[in-house]
């Protein structure tokens, strides 16, 4: 097999540059996985560095190059992104494509996602995230991950794909494995596993067709009249699974955490349970100090870049937990403010790949927190917590946080 | 006082329809904003103003007087 997408060797990286960071790697007694960002920028490192962990990267620290990474697909392509690189890959569509080709599958999954869409399934979302809470909310505690965090994104995505929740455990082995294992031979059999999953699916759904996602993918007409590419079916089945899982489930574990030692800002939740608006507001500054992705882009040919030179390749990290916090941007910008009225945070990204699933991320939060603060409102860190629960990587967090109430 | 956006910049971020519901909206097909009311009542401006400043792609501007 010939590699396509391997970086060349940094000798085009001046030794100033040069930084000693591994994003996987989390310092034993660190109990929140975006402190070695931060740390970076206490450090004062460059805010355009490089670091050769990793099969070598680039990581930008400030907001306006991370914008102009999210932006400029021209320079920055999120096609063969994996840190480290690997080869094959498949490509999460139409994440990892460019546009003009991702804007045909942006345009058929983009009405599944609008916020109009979103808001119809409200009601689905209240009614599963109050079974899944009265499931423990008279037993004195849980743990937020394995109890409700992970539980909660998996059975709305087999919702929104028409699957039946019976399958819910195998569903959340697949992703336990995709999100966690280090192991080369276990990450390649579970990507069979998860492609054998969505060819089924999609035979399955090509032949009964209902209004499920699966079902308008699968049913979908190119401009020709024909059916899209079998592959590019399967691979946007996978961007959907490997997009709106893992993110939401840390993202929530974060908030909660979050609200389990803060009792003003559950008192503030609480006083706005009824006003959606204001509950936004406050949620998009969660959304902000909360941000769980390092987002990977390649570079696409060599050029020049305030005075850098990148080559074709080269990989790049842009860091949200980082730039949400950049002082250029945001007034007070370690301060958790709840009524903070310009946010323009890049959780979400921004640009032509904005997540599409945003709208359905933030409703999923909102709707937890709501039903969650209504049963028990209040609660705190168990003193029992698992040491080393926390990881890092392109999406970081927690694999237990313990509540008790 | 009204309210422009320009669609080639808009990626459905839809935090002016969070923020303001009375002069934004979004569509149904790709969720970019719709201008529910170009022109408005005062009382809505200081609103709007938060809206247009909370575009994370800068999309939106206000411009003087009327329409043309």
């Amino acid at each position: 097999m010939t590699l396509q997408w391997q970086p060349s060797p940094p000798d085009h990286v001046p030794a100033e540059l040069v930084v000693d960071f591994d994003f996987f790697a989390i310092p034993e007694g660190t109990n929140d996985p975006a402190q070695i960002w931060h740390d970076l920028v206490r450090r004062g490192v460059p805010p355009i560095f490089y670091t050769p962990h990793n099969g070598g990267h680039w990581v930008f620290l400030k907001y306006d190059d991370v914008v102009e990474g999210y932006r400029n697909y021209e320079k920055f392509s999120t096609h063969q992104t994996p840190i480290p690189p690997i080869e094959p890959f498949p490509v999460v569509m139409p994440q990892g494509v460019d546009p003009p080709e991702h804007t045909v599958f942006r345009m058929l999954l983009a009405p599944m996602f609008t916020p109009l869409a979103v808001r119809r399934m409200t009601e689905h979302l209240q009614q599963r995230a109050a079974d899944l809470i009265d499931r423990f909310a008279d037993k004195g505690g849980c743990d937020f991950i394995a109890d409700y965090a992970s539980i909660f994104p998996t059975s709305t995505f087999l919702e929104l794909f028409g699957l039946p929740q019976s399958r819910l455990p195998e569903f959340l082995a697949l992703s336990e494995v995709f999100f966690r294992s280090t192991d080369p031979e276990a990450r390649a059999q579970n990507l069979n596993d998860i492609y054998a999953v969505l060819e089924d699916l999609f035979r399955e759904k090509e032949r009964n067709p209902g209004t499920d996602i699966a079902s308008t993918i699968v049913t979908a007409r190119d401009a020709d009249g024909n059916q899209h590419k079998w592959i590019d079916i399967l691979n946007c089945g996978f961007l959907l699974f490997v997009a709106g899982l893992d993110t939401v489930t840390n993202t929530m574990t974060y908030v909660w955490r979050y609200l389990a030692t803060n009792p003003p800002a559950r008192a503030h939740f609480r006083e706005k349970l009824d006003d959606t608006p204001a509950f936004l507001m406050a949620l998009e500054e969660l959304m902000r100090i909360n941000a769980v992705s390092n987002i990977y882009r390649r570079v696409t040919h060599d050029f020049d870049y305030k005075g850098i030179q990148f080559r074709r390749n080269d990989r790049i990290i842009l860091p949200n937990t980082v730039v949400n916090r950049d002082p250029s941007v945001f007034k007070d910008p370690q301060e958790i403010d709840l009524d903070r009225k310009v946010n323009n945070h890049l959780t979400f990204g921004v640009g032509p790949h904005r997540c599409i699933g945003s709208h359905l991320a933030k409703r999923e939060i909102m709707i937890s927190m709501q039903e969650w603060l209504k049963r028990i409102p209040h609660f705190e860190l168990a003193p029992d917590q698992d040491e080393g629960s926390v990881f890092g990587g392109s999406v970081m967090g927690f694999t237990s946080l313990k509540l008790r109430w | 006082m009204r309210v422009i956006a320009n669609m080639n910049v808009c990626q459905g971020h839809a935090r002016c329809e969070d923020i303001c519901p009375e002069v934004f909206a979004t569509d149904a097909v790709e969720g970019k904003v719709v201008i529910v009311q170009t022109e408005f009542p005062a009382e809505l401006e200081d609103k709007v103003r938060l809206a247009v400043r909370n575009c994370p792609e800068g999309a939106l501007r206000i411009a003087k007087g009327k329409a043309a």
